[in-house]
């Protein structure tokens, strides 16, 4: 049994850990910014605060982007093999935080809802009770939500760059928390909001136990949480397989619910439109990109010895799912629920990049995933200045007509739906070749058959809102256009020209995502 | 002694926990079942722990808890609003979104 | 068959029926208390395992922290104290099939897996005591831990906007 010893002693035989802050410097602004963000919400005035959170989560956002500019190139294992810096990890965060800057513009727009914005005014009072009826006219805003959705951020960097099972179940649950709270701060309908809170995250907590218990046999199989550390323990021909391949079953559980890939998709379209408009927005891009980021190091370093085993499988997945949300896709009459099913179909089309497990089909991923992100955030911006009396008009029929009213939103909005049914010259279009090239020269054509197949069934939806928007005439008592304010447009302006670009020239992106696509093991 | 039998209770508590969840339709029990759910694995975590011989499963059990109590408080303050909101704490009356 | 078989033996059983109390408990309360006898029933396991440290957190964070706020948002949403009868949901084939799935699974793959393992469960010193997870916690899981201080941080802040009004509004 040890004797007390002094506090100096202590220190002298406790060796530090060996940290590299500066390759985990795009994490550090976030949440450092986060944290300013909480003291900003503690000490300054109430009108002050909604632009000061702007101002410094942008600040973070921004530094983060920086931070990672100047990582490029960075291959570095660092805090104890925790944290795996390298192409895919530093792609997927310049992502996630770009996306991050358009999201938080849109979660700070206050033209909307006479100088609110999508955001409660204070989220405590109870719907319909006096108290918040005092406050509906004002523009009052529940400021916490910035923070908040930085800590998410922060989270979603961390996610895809976790080299241990253990790092990578925590930022996971950094990631959703916030989220879980914010799905249930819209300003208007709160009831659904608040319902799809209560509905995210029961499930969510269901799925984060099948990942530990997933974490829990791979650990009994390897001896260790860490991705090489299993990654070695699968090229040894040992015992146990059961537990090695439960152990990934369950994992994948985990993973896929978060990328709602099918059959884990049920809680999408409910929650995607419960959450207030912008939170959408960074839940479908933001999560998607850094678990699909999550999901490709998983698969890619700690199972690429028994890839073979595990491609059926995701085969599999990849098929219903793209069916799946494209059929279903077809069948919603609300324009919110039917992007929300697109997410869904998107996810299986970025499956089969992962599904091929070649570097090819990682790059592929990767551009596809920040191709898809922007144009889907873009798209939900969209959806926010549409409206009528009880605010966000997403019903499908009362956009009927809309491209005679506001040729200009109306536009845009149609150069995203074709991004995102993959027609050539859109950002979409070269995604989806990429992913599936990939996928053919993988050896997986009969896979790549059913996506052209889906591909085209999901066109068929977003094309019958074109043709909705601009060949109808439009109905008397139909929705408003709002004027877009200054951040919404900058947001919108990012999607589309993004969106644009990279489908006239995508070669410089789709080099980089080539040179980025490259674990470190 | 056979550290298997350890493995068996915490798969069965699992299952348990994982069929409450999909059985139970008040959110606080639905809740309690992923605690239970999350104990099954930090039962595996810790005979695992103990036949590797490294304190590793222990350390994630400890992680798991930790994890548990933050979810605890978010999770139990999303349905107390709602309950706020519907003076009811019923899962299946979360229902406005299903078509 | 050794002591701690037999002691083992006990804890298990009582740990499943607990288990089973918690999920067909017809009253909030009720299946609230049987999660305790079964978080406690687990830190005896943990005992046995030689893994103290995780055993007194147990009790301390599980039994003592999260139980209790259970039990506040039971009382809190006024769950039904007498016994409710719609505490159960519609869907009970769907879930028993896939409850019967995920247990026949798990237990069949642990049998072939660990059927002949055996390990020699005498105390070996020091294991699971405080200092060794502690110098393991700080060295080669330091910035998990840091994360799980943010992770605390969001809860906070989260369950403060949705349920506390702003100070001083008015």
């Amino acid at each position: 049994m040890s004797t007390a010893q002094s506090l100096p002693a202590l220190a002298a035989d406790f060796p530090a850990p060996q940290i590299a802050y500066s390759a985990l410097s795009p994490m550090v602004a976030v949440f450092g910014a986060a944290l300013i963000g909480v003291l900003v919400e503690a000490f300054a005035p109430r009108r002050a605060r909604a632009g000061l959170q702007l101002a410094v989560a942008l600040l973070g956002l921004l530094g983060g982007l920086l931070a990672v500019g100047l990582l490029a190139g960075t291959r570095e294992v660092t805090a104890v093999g925790a944290v795996a810096v390298d192409g895919p990890a530093l792609f997927v965060q310049g992502t996630v935080l770009a996306l991050g800057v358009a999201a938080m513009l849109l979660l700070a727009e206050r033209s909307l809802e006479s100088g609110g914005g999508a955001i409660v005014a204070q989220a405590a009072t109870v719907p319909g009770s006096a108290d918040e009826r005092a406050l509906v006219g004002t523009d009052h805003l529940q400021t916490e939500v910035f923070p908040l959705a930085m800590l998410a951020i922060g989270g979603m960097l961390l996610f895809p760059a976790s080299n241990d099972l253990l790092l990578m179940f925590v930022a996971l649950e950094v990631l959703s928390l916030p989220l879980y709270l914010m799905c249930g701060l819209a300003r208007r309908r709160r009831l659904l909001s608040q319902e799809a809170a209560v509905k995210y995250f029961l499930l969510g907590a269901f799925s984060s136990a099948f990942f530990l218990y997933g974490l829990a046999l791979l650990y009994g199989y390897a001896g260790t949480v860490s991705l090489p550390g299993i990654a070695a323990a699968t090229q040894v021909t040992a015992s146990n397989d059961g537990l090695l391949y439960t152990g990934l079953g369950l994992l994948t559980v985990g993973l896929l619910f978060k990328i709602s890939a099918v059959p884990f998709h049920s809680w999408t379209p409910d929650v995607y439109q419960g959450a207030p408009t912008p939170v959408t927005a960074l839940m479908a891009t933001g999560t998607k990109v850094a678990a699909f980021g999550a999901l490709l190091r998983v698969y890619y370093v700690a199972f690429g010895a028994i890839r073979w085993d595990w491609r059926p499988l995701l085969w599999v997945i990849a098929i219903a799912t793209m069916a799946v949300g494209a059929l279903l896709a077809i069948t919603q009459r609300d324009v919110k629920r039917m992007l929300a099913y697109s997410s869904v179909a998107h996810a299986g089309f970025i499956l089969t990049g992962v599904v091929a497990a070649t570097r090819a089909g990682l790059a592929g991923s990767l551009f596809y995933l920040l191709a898809y992100g922007f144009t889907t955030l873009a798209a939900f911006g969209i959806l926010t200045l549409v409206r009528d009396a009880d605010g966000e008009a997403t019903d499908l029929s009362s956009w009927a007509g809309l491209g005679r009213r506001s040729p200009m939103v109306a536009g845009a909005f149609a150069i995203l739906l074709l991004a995102l049914a993959g027609i050539p010259l859109t950002s979409g279009f070269t995604g989806k070749f990429a992913v599936f090239s990939a996928a053919a020269d993988a050896g997986a054509a009969g896979l790549v058959v059913v996506a052209v197949v889906c591909s085209a069934i999901a066109a068929f939806f977003y094309v019958r809102v074109i043709v909705l928007m601009f060949f109808n005439e439009p109905a008397a008592d139909g929705p408003t256009v709002a004027i877009p304010g200054a951040f919404t447009s900058a947001a919108l302006a990012l999607g589309v020209a993004v969106t644009v670009v990279l489908g006239v020239f995508p070669s410089p992106l789709l080099k980089l995502a080539d040179q980025a696509a490259l674990f470190i093991r | 002694m056979s550290p298997a039998y350890y493995l068996y209770l915490s798969a069965i508590l699992f299952t348990v926990g994982a069929a409450g969840f999909l059985l139970r339709r008040n959110a606080v029990v639905v809740f309690m079942c992923v605690e239970l759910m999350l104990n099954a694995v930090n039962l595996t975590l810790v005979t695992f722990a103990r036949i590797n011989g490294t304190l590793d499963g222990q350390i994630i059990a400890f992680f798991v808890m930790v994890v548990a109590a933050a979810e605890v408080v978010v999770g139990l303050a999303i349905i107390v609003t709602i309950f706020r909101t519907r003076q009811s704490a019923s899962v299946d009356d979360v229902n406005l979104l299903k078509y | 068959m050794t002591t701690k078989d037999v002691v083992f033996g006990a804890l298990g059983l009582l740990a499943c029926c607990s288990g089973v109390l918690v999920v067909t408990a017809r009253n909030v309360i009720h299946a609230a208390l049987w999660l305790v006898v079964t978080l406690g029933a687990l830190a005896a396991c943990y005992l046995l395992l030689t893994a103290d440290f995780v055993a007194w957190v147990q009790v301390l964070i599980y039994a003592g922290a999260i139980v209790v706020l259970l039990l506040f948002a039971a009382m809190l949403t006024r769950a039904p104290v007498g016994p409710g009868q719609d505490l159960d949901s519609g869907n009970r084939p769907a879930a028993a099939l896939v409850a019967g799935g995920v247990g026949v699974t798990l237990v069949t793959l642990l049998v072939q897996a660990f059927r002949s393992a055996y390990v020699d469960l005498d105390r070996v010193a020091g294991t699971g005591a405080g200092r060794p997870i502690g110098d393991a916690l700080f060295r080669s899981y330091v910035l998990p831990f840091e994360i799980a201080s943010v992770l605390l941080l969001a809860a906070l802040v989260g369950a403060i906007v949705l349920t506390r009004p702003e100070i001083g509004r008015r």
